[in-house]
């Protein structure tokens, strides 16, 4: 098998249950997860969910020419392996509320606005370089219905899929500077304050974007890779 | 390179998403898939037994002759290719997920199985697991089914409720809580 998929660094990873996500306790397994050495079943995986699902398209800041609500912004992603090797090809989606804190979703109440100009679902592929641009307004935050004051900071949704099953990756993206980061419940249950910061985008000066547009650029890291360990 | 922390799916993942058909396996742009045509049915339950709405599941497995279609299987030129091998449901109010699939074959090494993948509110990080048939031999001798300890490996075998029919039940944590696996 050419592709390998190594155990991870546990504190780059989230707890499973985080004190104040009063869900994670039922949800969350009680007994130890069972260690397996990975076999050509997880080490392969769908290739072509595109032509299982509706692509999208990267553009979600308006409806037609009409602009969305909020700040308009292009966010530069760029998918990688452990290899740092560019995963084209990858299905990408993309959730996030508007710059109110308001999804589309019928678990939202009624917190904020609707816009009607603002969907906030994105699903395209990767090109080849691993890259590809979200066009879209930063999102609002908004408060979690714990009523305890915790407040989720801006952030997008993504869900990848990479070269092989165990690839798969669910996360979130901040936004750099929030105040709200610090405090947020889901950011803070990674223990590990590197790889925290590896969830937070970059501003960069816009480089051929539109005036007007704020550009943000972030890496994701899927797992897997090709490199042969190092003999020791 | 360090690969990139999860998150949960959480509450607000567009339906459109669960697109219509992606919880049928047994065909791929309109052609038929090769082997047995089988359901597999289930029903996910938090610690207190309550039923999960919305939840994600996604499914991967091999075609009917035990071919994958990835080109790390050494087999993956004779895969069949009307046979995409992945596929997605939500479960509905009562916690219950669908899927029409064709019975895999037996993978070199591996007892035939169906590997599942668990997504929601409150998941931290993606739940995995592997379905395996009932009555099957090899499933004493199949290096995943092995791993788990021997008291909760009956947890991972669907029952045959109807012909072709398979429930997989999923219990996230507690009483008859499923096994999971950590990679």
């Amino acid at each position: 098998m050419d592709y390998r998929i190594a155990p991870r660094d546990e504190r780059t990873q989230p707890a499973r249950i985080v004190p104040g996500y009063p869900q994670t306790p039922w949800r969350n397994p009680r007994e130890p997860l069972v260690r397996r050495a990975p076999t050509l079943s997880e080490l392969t995986g769908p290739a072509g969910v595109e032509k299982r699902v509706q692509l999208l398209g990267g553009d979600i800041a308006g409806r037609g020419e009409t602009q969305a609500i909020g700040q308009l912004m292009h966010l530069r992603v760029r998918v990688v392996d452990e290899d740092g090797a560019p995963v084209g090809g990858a299905v990408v989606e993309i959730w996030q509320c508007n710059a109110a804190g308001r999804y589309i979703h019928p678990n939202d109440d009624e917190h904020a606005p609707v816009d009607r100009n603002f969907y906030g679902a994105a699903r395209l592929v990767t090109d080849e370089s691993g890259a590809f641009t979200l066009r879209t307004v930063k999102p609002g935050a908004y408060p979690v219905p714990t009523k305890d004051g915790w407040w989720r900071p801006p952030h997008i949704h993504f869900s990848l899929f990479g070269k092989v099953w165990l690839s798969r990756l669910v996360t979130q993206m901040y936004f750099p500077g929030e105040p709200l980061n610090p405090q947020d419940r889901i950011l803070n249950a990674v223990p590990d304050a590197a790889a925290r910061e590896r969830l937070i985008a970059r501003l960069v000066p816009p480089a051929g974007e539109p005036h007007g547009a704020l550009v943000f650029e972030h890496q994701i890291v899927l797992r897997g890779s090709q490199a042969t360990p190092v003999q020791p | 390179m360090i690969p990139t922390g999860e998150a949960t799916l959480g509450p607000f993942f567009p339906p459109r998403y669960v697109d219509a058909g992606a919880n049928d396996l047994t065909q791929c742009g309109g052609r038929k898939a090769g082997g047995e045509a089988i359901e597999i049915v289930g029903c996910v339950r938090q610690e207190d037994g309550a039923p999960l709405d919305n939840l994600l599941l996604e499914i991967w497995q091999a075609d009917a002759n035990g071919i994958y279609r990835h080109r790390a299987d050494p087999r993956h030129r004779e895969a069949d290719a009307d046979f995409l091998g992945w596929g997605r449901a939500a479960t509905d109010k009562a916690g219950n997920y669908a899927f029409r699939s064709v019975r895999p074959g037996a993978p070199a090494g591996r007892a035939r199985h169906v590997n599942f993948m668990v997504m929601f509110s409150g998941l931290m990080r993606i739940l995995k697991t592997t379905m395996f048939f009932p009555g099957e031999q090899a499933n004493g001798k199949d290096p995943v089914y092995q791993a788990v300890p021997e008291a909760r490996r009956a947890l991972l075998v669907a029952r045959e409720e109807a012909p072709g029919r398979y429930r997989f039940d999923l219990k996230l944590r507690g009483e008859h809580e499923t096994p999971f696996f950590d990679d």
